[in-house]
């Protein structure tokens, strides 16, 4: 779902913009608390949540319109729902509800300049092209060949298979926002933060500018720990210098839902695993959050077999009420050796989520 | 500075704050910070500056807590730390042992080239953990001891087997032996790691030091367990 304010997409001289579109962004938290700034203007948030709870999309959005007419008045607001950032924005701007198997449909009609790619709007109407539809008619073999990356990025984007697009988000929004609400970010770099030159400071920086020319800008990270809006927020690592939108809540409310100590290694990709009882038989989770035998081995990857020695657990994930139900459960084994895990369980699957290292 | 919009200014802090919160690290002192639990494993002194120190042992037993923790006081007292070669580190556990995530650089996945990457950040940094992903040249370690040297940085090196680095360090900590405290079968959850960590000199030789250590405690920071 997107929120769109066409009067504020473009920032004026003296910042009122962004202090009326931080109000648009607390008026619709009051809904739902997983808004998300994409860029100024335009933000995003879950609708299956409060789709549930208030029985349908065009429900939300009324709902919505509701809090924000309420809360500033003056502000012009569109309000979407489609898959996807790129679809989503298309569809405030007509106030649509687009379900997952009607997105392809509902782009085709637009034109490609809503892509924002000057080049492409010039040279695609000379071929004929002149609408997302008819783009993603093309091969995307041709389109990559013929017009390279960023033109491929247009033509998923264009045909619905991906609901992002590079230029899409302004990565720096919520920084500004923060300021402009006043709310001190302690997980930023700032380089002039102790409000003067920090001599250390500056030769840090001055050799990550080097490391980001020789590695590129994304090999270069600092942890962010997310304890603003749930104090046992999942941290992570971000690029050095850039400000993530918050994002959707996918991982849940952990690791505060297992206490410390936390595990040092995190797995951005959590492995395949399997954990099994004393005849080799695999185990569960039960509905009712019970594991339905005794853990006696585990394996991760394929790899060996390896006896489990302890075990505690396991914890249901409990996933806030408005988002898509999973029921996950988590379970630290040690292993032989005295290797402590912890895997999750998930449908009938087993995966290596972290490592005591 | 690398943002790609420009950073809207900051209003300065009240001098009070500013007093407190701007860094105590020096330049000139020869020791860098360290966990008060770790004192005793470095001869009650802190961490020499241009040393190269080894932690090792085998995934899973607390090699990478006790690694981390290296970075916790220095960060903290306002040195710059940087991580190289450690993939998917624990953002919360990293707080729970202290360290000042604001000063920590990261290059998490440097691949062929994680020495280069090293290298470079010994320039900016006082303290740099690299996890080589493999045994290391004698050529690669020589140059990085010798740069940390030269800026004056400290160099740890987390490793699996303190063999795959080919030159003495100035201490090398080897997780021998660890045991959890709070899991049963099926009750209770890891409440706290007991380590025994034992110092090698130069040479691999035995110092004849074994020290016990929480690996992490019960709130997740590094303690003393002798006694």
């Amino acid at each position: 779902m997107a929120i769109r304010c066409p009067g504020l997409l473009a920032e004026g001289d003296r910042g009122d913009e962004v202090r009326a579109f931080l109000l648009v962004l607390r008026a619709a938290e009051q809904l739902c608390p997983w808004v998300t700034p994409a860029r100024l203007g335009v933000c995003t948030l879950p609708a299956r949540g409060p789709s549930r709870l208030l029985g349908g999309e065009p429900a939300v959005v009324d709902a919505l319109a509701a809090e924000i007419a309420s809360a500033c008045p003056e502000v012009e607001v569109q309000i979407g729902v489609a898959p996807g950032l790129f679809g989503a924005q298309l569809a405030a701007r007509v106030a649509a509800v687009v379900g997952d198997a009607e997105l392809a449909d509902f782009l085709a009609p637009w034109s490609i300049a809503v892509l924002g790619r000057a080049e492409l709007a010039t040279t695609l109407p000379r071929l004929g092209v002149r609408t997302l539809g008819e783009l993603a008619a093309l091969p995307a073999r041709q389109v990559y060949e013929r017009f390279g990356a960023d033109a491929l990025s247009c033509h998923r984007a264009a045909s619905g298979q991906v609901g992002e697009l590079p230029g899409l988000r302004d990565l720096a929004i919520s920084a500004r926002l923060a300021t402009v609400a006043g709310v001190s970010r302690p997980s930023v770099l700032q380089p002039d933060f102790y409000g003067g030159a920090d001599a250390a400071g500056e030769r840090a920086a001055a050799a990550v500018t080097r490391l980001q020319g020789r590695f590129g800008p994304e090999a270069v990270a600092i942890a962010r720990h997310r304890g603003a809006r749930d104090p046992a927020a999942r941290g992570r690592l971000v690029p050095f210098g850039s400000e993530e939108p918050l994002g959707e809540p996918g991982s849940g409310p952990w690791p505060g839902r297992l206490p410390a100590p936390s595990p040092t290694s995190v797995l951005e990709r959590p492995r395949p695993a399997a954990v099994a009882d004393v005849v080799g038989r695999p185990l569960a989770v039960g509905a009712e959050g019970l594991l339905d035998g005794v853990p006696d081995r585990c394996a991760v990857d394929g790899g060996p077999w390896r006896s489990v020695e302890e075990w505690g657990g396991p914890w249901p994930v409990l996933e806030h009420f408005w988002s898509t139900p999973r029921r996950r459960a988590r379970l630290q084994l040690v292993l032989e050796g005295g290797v402590a895990i912890l895997v999750c369980f998930e449908q009938g699957n087993w995966v290596l989520e972290a490592v005591y290292d | 500075m690398f943002a790609s919009s420009p950073t809207p200014a900051r209003p300065p802090l009240p001098a009070a704050l500013a007093e407190r919160v701007r860094p105590v690290a020096t330049a000139s002192s020869r020791l860098l910070p360290l966990a008060p639990a770790l004192l005793p494993l470095f001869g009650g002194a802190g961490l020499q500056r241009g040393t190269t120190t080894c932690i090792a042992g085998p995934v899973g037993v607390g090699a990478r807590t006790l690694a981390l923790t290296m970075l916790s006081a220095a960060s903290a007292a306002g040195h710059w730390c940087g991580v190289v070669g450690l993939a998917d580190p624990g953002v919360s556990a990293m707080v729970e042992l202290g360290l000042d995530l604001r000063r920590v650089v990261f290059v998490p996945s440097p691949g062929g080239r994680w020495s280069e990457a090293a290298a470079e950040l010994f320039d900016g940094a006082d303290l740099v953990l690299i996890r080589p992903a493999g045994p290391v040249a004698h050529g690669v370690a020589r140059l990085l001891v010798s740069r940390a040297r030269e800026r004056r940085a400290a160099l740890v090196v987390l490793t699996t087997d303190p063999a795959r680095w080919p030159l003495g360090p100035e201490r090398c900590l080897v997780v021998r032996s660890s045991s959890w405290v709070g899991v049963d079968r099926g009750h209770g959850h890891l409440a706290a790691r007991r380590a025994e960590v034992e110092v090698l000199g130069r040479r691999g030789a035995s110092r004849r030091e074994r020290h016990q250590l929480w690996l992490p405690a019960r709130a997740g920071q590094v303690l003393d367990a002798a006694g």
